[in-house]
């Protein structure tokens, strides 16, 4: 009798999730609609790009199938390389696409409604993306998701940073479901608890560098909050280059609206990003502490840093400033050139807490004794790396055609 | 239940680094896994003939250090690092998941992969192999051919180690860390 009751319910259960989907808005495509797009010279380069990078992925999973880590350039030395960057990369950018499509849609502010739905469901792809590239880097990730609960390590930022990151996808999903359904109520509710899980998780992420006490350049508070910072600012970087791939460039008066609103914003933030990291920078070197100061000083020296500050911060400050963020235009080039400027700084962070050989005194393994620990990524991680872009292009595109990622008419 | 440490009269170490081939041999440390699990640390000799600083040539034999607080136990996200009965800093090779962050924490640099199991691992205090089969002393210890290595119980007043601890002077790496390494440098 129970045994009939509990099937019932099931089946109820069922019933209702399987109803519930039904009413999700979407467009049956199939392959012929993918193929379908403007056969104009920029899609086509885009297109043949994306199906390369696809390629590369394949071509770097199976080395790294074959290889292992062997394949990698990663070091006893220098473990993290530049899968943990690019994960870092496209972990940053969801987080922010979280916190521009929060705008609208959980704190209410009408002008930025218009890209809710697009950076929402940007910050689904983007970390999944990160998800996949991730995937090739922890050498066991069907025993992580095992042990992650049947062990948890409650002390360890990782752990913490990927089970927020995952209950974080989760609600991005849901949220982005009543989106598509018009259900503003719980698409609020959602994404209010998805942006907070998510800045929990981002900031998270930040104290994995932060909570290492055996090295001085990234121990401390800096790095958990400037995660945030920076995520905000790749997710108003990214929400450019979005509309500005949407709207071929000729943007209609609400869309100039918003994003001269969030120039504005991104010229806000973009100097305080300046003014953290030239304090960062100072308090580094003052008093010359050991592993620290001297380690600041090379990572001046580097042209990585530079490529950092002047792609990622002076030139998209420098176009925002000249016309008072109006210029929609030169702010999506100084949003390319904001993106390559934040996969720099992605890596430097990842790179530069390594640089400092740990020592104990081995020298003849690092050969001189202040010697830095060098580090250039393989072949097979970076055509995954490039391969993880060509998946977030990828879904992006399938995801516009099988959604209708702009904002409703009643709006 | 022990609380293992091991003191190390490390002036008297003549760099011969039996101490790394015992434990290669003992623990089954693969070929090219050089300074690894354990090793000998060597300073140039400063200074100009014959104006030579004879004093800057010291070895520095070193291994995990069995910290108390061990950073590498506190970032491990599945608990595959952990302390054992002895107080022991292991690693459970089944619930490694190779995300590396413990060679990234840990401040001796005292961890590696092992290329067989593809996980990380470190020096056991021999626990594995010679204390699981009654001995009571590491392969590194044993092979020392100017007794460099003290290995014993802490908590034990009567030990060897408990008396050089309490006679003689001694030090530990990078103690400003917080880390409560078992590792005990006899000046």
């Amino acid at each position: 009798m129970a045994e009939t009751v509990e099937k019932t319910e099931e089946t109820g259960l069922i019933a209702k999730a399987k109803a519930f989907a039904s009413t999700i808005p979407y467009n049956k495509i199939g392959m012929k609609d993918l193929l379908n797009y403007e056969k104009t010279p920029r899609n086509k380069l885009l297109a043949v790009v994306i199906l390369a990078f696809l390629a590369m992925f394949v071509i770097g999973v199976a080395t790294y199938l074959m290889h292992g880590h062997h394949a990698y350039n990663v070091t006893r030395e220098h473990p993290w390389g530049l899968l943990i960057a690019v994960y870092i990369f496209f972990v940053v950018s969801s987080t922010g696409l979280c916190i521009v499509g929060s705008l609208g849609d959980v704190f209410g502010f009408k002008d930025y409604e218009m890209i809710s739905k697009r950076a929402i469901f940007g910050s689904i792809v983007t970390i999944m993306a990160g998800f996949a590239v991730i995937a090739f880097e922890i050498g066991h990730p069907v025993t992580m998701m095992i042990y992650n609960v049947l062990s948890p390590g409650l002390t360890s930022a990782i752990w913490w940073m990927g089970t927020l990151y995952g209950l974080y996808l989760t609600f991005m999903i849901i949220e982005f479901v009543f989106l598509l359904k018009h259900d503003m109520k719980n698409a609020k509710i959602f994404g209010l608890t998805g942006l907070l899980v998510g800045l929990a998780a981002h900031s998270n992420l930040g104290s994995v560098f932060g909570f290492l006490n055996a090295r001085p350049i990234s121990n401390g508070v800096f790095y958990p909050t400037y995660f945030i910072l920076t995520a905000f600012i790749t997710g108003i970087f990214i929400s450019f280059l979005i509309m500005g791939w949407r709207y071929k460039m000729e943007f209609p008066e609400n869309a100039k609206k918003m994003l001269t609103g969030l120039a504005k914003i991104q010229g806000l933030l973009i100097s305080i990003l300046i003014f953290f990291v030239t304090w960062k920078m100072l308090t580094d070197i003052y008093g010359g502490m050991p592993n620290r100061s001297e380690v600041a000083v090379h990572i001046l020296g580097s042209w990585t840093f530079w490529a950092e500050v002047i792609l990622a911060m002076l030139i998209p400050l420098y176009i925002i400033l000249k016309d008072m963020g109006k210029n929609i235009n030169g702010m999506v080039w100084a949003s390319a050139s904001g993106m390559v400027g934040i996969f720099f700084m992605r890596y430097n962070l990842v790179h530069d807490t390594q640089l400092k050989p740990l020592q104990m005194m081995k020298i003849r393994e690092y050969q001189l004794s202040p010697e830095w620990v060098h580090y250039f990524p393989s072949g097979t991680e970076i055509m995954i790396s490039l391969g993880g872009l060509g998946l977030c292009l990828l879904l992006y595109y399938v995801g516009s055609k099988l959604f209708n990622l702009d904002a409703d008419e009643q709006h | 239940m022990a609380r293992y440490g091991m003191a190390l009269d490390y002036k008297n170490c003549i760099n011969c680094k039996a101490c790394e081939v015992a434990c290669k041999e003992e623990n089954g440390v693969l070929l090219g896994a050089d300074k690894h699990r354990i090793w000998v640390g060597a300073n140039d000799v400063k200074g100009e003939w014959p104006l030579l600083d004879i004093a800057s040539a010291a070895f520095l034999p070193s291994q995990c250090q069995h910290c108390d607080a061990a950073p590498c136990q506190e970032v491990c996200p599945t608990n595959a690092t952990y302390y054992d009965e002895n107080h022991v800093v292991r690693v459970n090779s089944d619930k490694c998941i190779l995300c590396s962050y413990c060679m990234n924490a840990c401040p001796y640099d005292a961890r590696y992969v092992d290329d067989r199991t593809m996980t990380v691992d470190k020096c056991t205090f021999c626990s594995d192999t010679r204390l699981a089969r009654g001995e009571t002393t590491t392969a590194c210890q044993n092979t020392c051919p100017t007794k460099v290595r003290t290995f014993g119980d802490l908590d034990d007043y009567d030990s060897e180690i408990s008396e050089l601890l309490r006679t003689r002077e001694h030090f530990s790496l990078k103690a400003n860390l917080g880390t409560k390494p078992k590792l005990f440098y006899l000046t």
